[in-house]
């Protein structure tokens, strides 16, 4: 087997509760198969989710940081996922400022009703990231 | 024109009629040219002030650091204290306001034009002369004029200044109580944010390479952090030994706080590190440039924070330091913020 083939990502996702969360269950309720390559951390919030976290997650050995919550408008606490679309762009845009790849950080919004489209999200994002390879830059050394 | 003895003299007036608790200016400093902070309690103190290219300090730190005096001895504040501010300084003064870090009657803007100029970048002016050690800067017009053991040297200011200072548009301290020199604001010598336009052009894996050795280079001395006056945290979240302790605080406790970096200087733990203070420093950052002078091995901090000003102002029309009632970069939105990142 190539290298190629042995290496397996591993994404972080942060999930909002309300939704990308329940949406994750659906995908499982469903049977819908997808690649089990990401960890699932809940918050309750998307907009609870502090730019530091994807920085810490990347720091110590995610391949990708995935954030997903509830559509614009659909928010539990009414705002929470504008706020996190103005912090999360923030911190994409300094990620791909000091050079680590595009494709290693992704924000989605999935419903509880879209198993389907949570499962294509993951899809997606691992195979984006098994074409990046390993991600090194930001990973501490004792866990490379 | 800013004549000094203007300054002086409003200084030993608030002093001598207790208007002023204390004045924060600047003087001639120990070494060389430079000027260095100076804070006066007494009304004959106030001929040592001085105003020339090297008083770059942003002395707003200082009333930060007054403020958490005060607290920690649980006086109030009485009169406030006056402080010298050019047109970045009063700006982050004017961040401070709108963090209700303190009220706007603690304390009396001296606003200082920097008219057409600014203040000197010593990386470049070291390329200028030659060896020689300048032992006094002056203002005179569109030049600085130092003078160093063998005579007069008269630089153009734009090819010594420091990078924020040409790039700047608001020389003028909008928030004040008094203001000294000419309003230019609007002037433009080079183009906002030129330096980081520079850095933006090349690829991105160039730029790994640039900032991998920069974050190589960090040691993590903090100097970044204890000159600017944003990062007032009593509890630094990257750092663990600002974490309080009390007697009350058990061994248990202290070893299950939450960790978020290494303390060694490795460059994982340094980009954590800088890129964290620069997430947290969008939006109030008023780009005084105070990290990217302090740093004693050339990171340029100044950079990261220059990328979240520029994505603020172009994706959210948003200003530091404009208002002091206006709203915060991140607790606030627009219906109309860029979305099309998002799957």
């Amino acid at each position: 087997m190539s290298e190629q083939q042995d290496y397996e990502p591993r994404v972080v996702a942060f999930l909002c509760k309300w939704c990308s969360s329940a949406g994750s269950d659906l995908a499982g309720v469903s049977r819908i198969q997808y690649p089990a390559n990401a960890t699932p951390i809940t918050v309750p919030c998307t907009g609870a989710i502090s730019p530091m976290y994807i920085l810490s997650a990347f720091n110590k050995g995610a391949d990708g940081v995935l954030v997903s919550g509830c559509h614009i408008g659909d928010c539990h606490y009414l705002e929470g996922n504008y706020l996190a679309r103005r912090k999360m762009y923030l911190i994409m845009k300094l990620l791909e400022f000091i050079g680590v790849e595009q494709n290693r950080f992704r924000m989605s919004w999935v419903s509880a009703a879209e198993g389907a489209k949570f499962a294509q999200v993951i899809t997606d994002f691992v195979g984006d990231l098994q074409q990046l390879g390993p991600q090194d830059k930001l990973k501490r050394a004792e866990n490379k | 024109m800013i004549k000094l003895q203007d300054i002086r003299d409003t200084a030993r007036d608030m002093l001598a009629k207790g208007e002023a608790r204390a004045v924060i200016g600047y003087r001639r400093g120990s070494r060389g040219m430079l000027a260095e902070p100076a804070f006066l309690t007494r009304p004959e103190e106030a001929d040592e002030l001085v105003w020339d290219p090297t008083c770059f300090h942003n002395l707003s730190l200082y009333l930060v650091h007054d403020r958490k005096h005060l607290a920690h001895a649980r006086k109030t504040a009485g009169a406030p204290v006056a402080v010298i501010a050019k047109g970045c300084d009063a700006r982050s003064i004017v961040v401070l306001l709108q963090e209700h870090y303190f009220q706007r009657e603690d304390v009396y803007i001296i606003g200082v034009s920097c008219e057409g100029t600014g203040v000197v970048d010593e990386r470049k002016l070291a390329g200028h002369l030659n060896g020689a050690q300048a032992i006094s800067a002056a203002f005179d017009g569109d030049d600085f004029v130092f003078t160093t053991a063998e005579g007069e040297k008269r630089l153009p200011a734009r090819e010594v200044m420091a990078d924020r200072c040409l790039e700047c548009c608001s020389p003028f301290p909008k928030e004040h109580n008094l203001a000294f020199g000419e309003d230019k604001t609007g002037r433009q010598l080079e183009a906002p944010f030129a330096a980081l336009d520079r850095f933006e052009a090349q690829g991105a894996g160039e730029r790994w390479d640039n900032w991998a050795r920069h974050f190589d280079r960090c040691i993590r001395c903090f100097a970044c952090r204890s000159v600017c006056p944003m990062c007032y945290c009593d509890e630094c979240v990257v750092d663990s030994i600002t974490f309080p302790v009390t007697t009350a605080t058990t061994a248990e406790e202290k070893a299950s706080r939450i960790r978020w970096i290494e303390r060694s200087a490795a460059r994982s733990e340094n980009i954590t590190y800088l890129m964290t203070r620069a997430m947290h420093l969008a939006g109030r950052c008023t780009d005084c440039g105070e990290c990217d002078r302090a740093c004693p091995v050339n990171v340029p901090i100044r950079l990261l924070n220059n990328k979240m000003e520029k994505e603020a102002r172009e994706q959210f029309g948003f200003e530091p330091g404009a208002s002091i009632g206006g709203p915060s970069l991140v607790a606030s939105f627009l219906d109309n913020d860029p979305g099309n990142f998002i799957r």
